[in-house]
């Protein structure tokens, strides 16, 4: 009897597993290689039982497929990206959003410590952060100095900005430094101006 | 009485003058052939028009306006000027688009690209595979401005614009996306959650 259900649940998972991975299989397997394609598959198996967003690294995968990259590079980035991905969810904790756990791989993709991150979740520990933590890796890839983008964000989180006030934030910086303000200037008397302490 | 040097100055002038009039009598002697060729010559030579519109536009001209006309003037053309950009501005930066149809829990995103040679321009980006024949953009009626409404779940997305199938090109108004794995520049796209706070 127990042999007979042991065998049945073999046989189920046997039959189970490919179709779970079927739908993710078909657009990865009509834009890379077979081999390029097993490897981003075992990279994505890997990482999904650890509860990281598994889409961002597909995404990532068909975004070098198109690009036309070699295979090489497009398995260092996908890997590169389940590494950052896993960072932040280890640095966000486990309840963040797939959302949270995203923008907070891209801030620490621009050069963000996992420590800022964990900073910004205890001062917000119930909202949700996807908002801030772009912007700061928005601001970082505007040229503004990471720790200094990181204090002036956290300092407006931990205030209670919200998402719409943190948008304006950004678009204010960017807007002072296109009229020619350097990075850290304009993010400096943005900072003054929202009565943020100046880094 | 007139004097003998000048009565004979009179008879000079009048030799003279007898004499030019003998030569314009004479026909001028016209070589046909030789004429309908420099004729066909200037007819068939090369045309420069755009160096000749420069010339022309170069050329020195005076004009006449009235304080008041050159002030109206100035006026038309900032007004024309600014509306113009505004106009690009606008449609350029990516936005949420309030009067298209919203799904469910996605926010419309309108995304906007000038490219007034194009034949064709293509959204790319986390949200439909990377596909560039996934979302064309459409021209409006002038040709010159692409845009399309997509709807975006809301988060930090990566995307860019595919001009002619072949060319790869960031959003100008948007934040540049940090790093680039694979050479070609990418933006940044923030979409709050209306439900987050």
């Amino acid at each position: 009897m127990i042999r007979a259900a042991l065998t049945l649940f073999a046989f189920a998972a046997v039959l189970g597993a490919p179709r779970a991975l079927a739908a993710q299989d078909a657009r990865l397997s009509a834009r890379l290689d077979a081999q390029t394609r097993d490897a981003v598959t075992g990279i994505i198996d890997s990482v999904r039982a650890t509860g990281i967003p598994s889409e961002p690294l597909v995404q990532k995968a068909l975004e070098g497929a198109s690009k036309h990259a070699d295979d090489a590079r497009i398995v260092s980035a996908v890997r590169k990206l389940a590494g950052e991905l896993g960072d932040a969810r280890a640095a966000l904790g486990a309840s963040s959003s797939d959302a949270e756990v995203i923008a907070g791989a891209s801030a620490l993709h621009a050069g963000i410590a996992p420590r800022a991150l964990t900073r910004m979740r205890a001062a917000r520990a119930q909202g949700s952060l996807t908002v801030a933590l772009a912007v700061l890796a928005d601001l970082v890839a505007r040229g503004v100095p990471g720790d200094t983008a990181t204090s002036v964000i956290s300092a407006l989180t931990v205030a209670g900005a919200q998402d719409a006030e943190l948008l304006k934030f950004r678009q204010g910086v960017e807007g002072d430094i296109a009229r020619g303000a350097t990075p850290a200037a304009a993010l400096g008397g943005r900072a003054k101006s929202a009565r943020m302490p100046t880094p | 009485m007139p004097r003998s040097d000048e009565i004979d100055a009179a008879q000079g002038g009048e030799d003279v003058l007898e004499q030019a009039a003998e030569e314009l009598r004479r026909p001028l002697r016209v070589d046909a052939a030789l004429f309908d060729a420099r004729v066909m010559d200037e007819v068939l030579r090369p045309r420069h028009r755009v160096r000749d519109a420069v010339r022309s536009l170069a050329r020195k001209r005076s004009v006449s306006v009235s304080p008041i006309g050159a002030l109206a003037a100035a006026c038309l053309f900032a007004v024309v000027v600014s509306g113009a950009v505004m106009a690009i501005e606008r449609v350029h930066a990516p936005e949420l688009a309030r009067r298209a149809p919203q799904l469910a829990g996605e926010p419309i995103v309108r995304f906007g690209f000038v490219a007034p040679r194009a034949s064709s321009v293509a959204l790319v980006g986390d949200f439909n595979d990377w596909d560039p024949k996934a979302t064309p953009l459409r021209a409006n009626a002038a040709g010159g401005v692409w845009s399309v409404d997509v709807p975006i779940r809301p988060g930090r997305h990566i995307y860019a614009f595919v001009v002619d199938g072949k060319t790869w090109r960031p959003d100008p108004a948007a934040p540049p996306a940090y790093g680039e794995d694979f050479g070609e520049p990418n933006s940044a796209l923030t979409v709050a959650d209306p439900g987050a706070q």
